[in-house]
């Protein structure tokens, strides 16, 4: 488990260190396209304000020179109406020939400067010219006399010439001004825009460094709660390792169970350990002569598994002995051990002590809270005893009581501890099979009926609990008797 | 005893065993009054040695404390491991609730 999670952690760090990783990396991205972006726009925005004002000034250099005609036109003119030499003309002749010109260009400067509302003022500086030549151009220079009142109509001409041209002229600045202006907006937009994308730039990759900085924090604060789960794990492995063994050991040095010799009973016995290890628990069986006549039949099962219910268990056998040995009724017996489990409070513990006479086939026994001991009568059917009472080790006053049995030869016992008939947690079910099955061991003389039992309930079940199973078999002695009174 | 007057019940039902140790423990908590407690178990079918000690040492306890308290237990495989147990010879079993009632009904009158 350590070993996936070792390799889990850094994974999933790696996916966390990626979504701000990603972020930041977006961002910056973003800001370069946008700026690259807004580059060509000012580049082009500039360029496009250089081009236009070489042309506004283009255009303006041609106004300057279409009014320079028509001033050479009018000083022409003018000279010739006072001196009266045809010299005088010259630059008027000039002026006339080249003003068209000079008009044509203007017109094509404002249509390719887009400005479409100046033609017309345009066009009336180039009829006023054309009504000044016909009207006081030609009758000045045809005649050989002053005409005042013409001149005087040729100032108004030429005026209103002059304010045309001035009004395209400052058309032209002001165009030259709405380009410049345009381009510095541009440029102003760039410049905001570059200082805010490195405030984000700065500010994304200070998000990122924090990120990061807790993430590792994290990391390696899991990575420690992970290093620590494991060596827990590791311990209580090893705790429980050695608990298991512990308990293996301490059940395999109790389990030395010698079951007394005698002419008349005959005692059988097996323990069945758990199919689970961890389950090794706290299930006991003693058969121990006490005297001549007495045997100790004795059965129980401590509360949970583990040393500390072997360890129980031994306690509660020693006790259970040695009252025995000094008093003679079994309730008696149980009394003072449940007295001595409940000051030592001790886990709860169930159990049989019972009292064989082997003269006169009597069997005294009491219950603590334990099931029932099964009675298969010669050639007959199994049940079950009395029983009842609470277990050891929970109420000072336990209440027991000691139930006599006379037993008939050829009588069997049989003690046994939960795990026989609790395998299905069906109890009904359980005690049904161990009586068919006391019955079908009873009538067969093999020398050990516990194991018989054992296996014909456990013959296509596992042991999900210990079991210990003790049986007593009173043996036919007085058939025997009179099998040889009968002979004799 | 009238209407009333409490009676804290306790109710644990199905399979009781090492598992539900904690819930069990939780379930068996008697009030600090004294008030009667009837214990329903009428649900349960099975209960592992771990969750008969709970049960007996709450009923023993209670007995200590002069408190009645009555079992309620209706199915019969749950009846016998009582009896193995030595709880039915010892503290008030009833197979319905009613009959459990009256005699919480009953003690509390003496």
């Amino acid at each position: 488990m350590a070993g996936i999670l070792g390799t889990e952690l850094p994974n999933a760090g790696r996916e966390r260190l990626q979504t701000p990783l990603a972020l930041t990396l977006g961002i910056m991205l973003l800001v370069v396209v946008l700026l690259i972006g807004l580059g060509l726009f000012v580049r082009a925005t500039v360029s496009k304000a250089f081009t236009d004002a070489e042309r506004i000034r283009l255009a303006r250099t041609h106004i300057a020179q279409l009014q320079a005609q028509q001033l050479n036109e009018e000083t022409g003119v003018r000279g010739y109406a006072v001196l009266r030499l045809p010299l005088m003309l010259e630059p008027y002749y000039g002026g006339r020939a080249n003003l068209p010109l000079y008009v044509r260009r203007v017109r094509a400067d404002l249509t390719d400067l887009d400005l479409p509302k100046v033609l017309p003022v345009l066009q009336d500086a180039a009829r006023t010219n054309y009504r000044w030549v016909h009207e006081v151009a030609f009758p000045i220079v045809r005649s050989h006399r002053r005409h005042t009142a013409l001149e005087l109509r040729g100032k108004v001409y030429v005026d209103r010439f002059r304010a045309d041209t001035d009004a395209i002229d400052l058309a032209l600045a002001a165009r030259t001004a709405a380009v410049n202006a345009r381009a510095q907006e541009a440029v102003l937009w760039v410049g905001s825009f570059a200082v805010a994308a490195v405030v984000v730039v700065i500010l994304a990759a200070l998000v990122f460094t924090v990120q990061q900085y807790r993430l590792n924090i994290r990391l390696e604060r899991e990575r420690a709660a992970s290093e620590e789960q494991r060596r827990r794990a590791v311990a209580a492995r090893a705790a429980y390792e050695t608990e298991k063994r512990i308990a293996d050991i301490l059940q395999d040095a109790f389990a030395e169970r010698l079951l007394p010799s005698l002419p008349a009973v005959s005692f059988s016995a097996t323990y069945v350990p758990a199919t689970e290890q961890a389950k090794i628990g706290g299930d006991w069986y003693d058969a121990l002569q006490l005297s001549e006549d007495r045997v100790l039949v004795a059965i129980g099962d401590v509360t949970g598994h583990g040393i500390d219910a072997v360890v129980a268990m031994n306690k509660v056998r020693q006790l259970l002995i040695s009252y025995a040995l000094l008093d003679a009724t079994p309730d008696g017996v149980l009394e003072r051990v449940n007295f001595d489990l409940v000051r030592s409070k001790s886990p709860l513990i169930t159990a049989i002590c019972g009292v064989i006479d082997t003269r006169t086939h009597e069997f005294l026994y009491a219950c603590a809270g334990h099931p029932p001991p099964v009675l298969v009568e010669p050639r007959g059917r199994a049940k079950l005893l009395d029983f009842g009472s609470l277990p050891l080790g929970v109420a000072v006053k336990g209440g027991y009581q000691t139930s006599r049995v006379q037993l008939a030869a050829g009588a069997m016992l049989v003690l046994y501890t939960d795990g026989l008939i609790e395998y299905s947690r069906d109890l009904a079910q359980g005690e049904a099979a161990l009586l068919e099955a006391a019955e079908a061991a009873a009538e067969t003389p093999a020398p050990d009926p516990a194991a018989q039992i054992r296996d014909r309930i456990f013959r296509d079940r596992k042991v999900a609990d210990d079991v210990a199973i003790l049986t007593i078999r009173f043996l036919e002695s007085s058939a025997g008797a009179n099998l040889s009174r009968r002979i004799a | 005893m009238n209407d009333a007057e409490p009676v804290k019940v306790i109710r644990l039902s199905g399979e009781l065993e090492i598992g539900r140790k904690d819930e069990i423990r939780a379930a068996l908590c008697a009030p600090a009054d004294g008030t009667p407690v009837l214990l329903d178990l009428s649900g349960a079918t099975y209960a592992d040695s771990i969750a008969l000690t709970e049960l007996l040492r709450f009923c023993s306890e209670a007995q200590r404390e002069r408190r009645p308290v009555a079992l309620v237990i209706e199915t019969p495989q749950f009846a016998r491991l009582i009896q193995y147990a030595g709880l039915a010879n010892v503290f008030k079993v009833f197979s319905q609730a009613a009959e459990a009632l009256a005699y919480l009904k009953e003690s509390s009158r003496k």
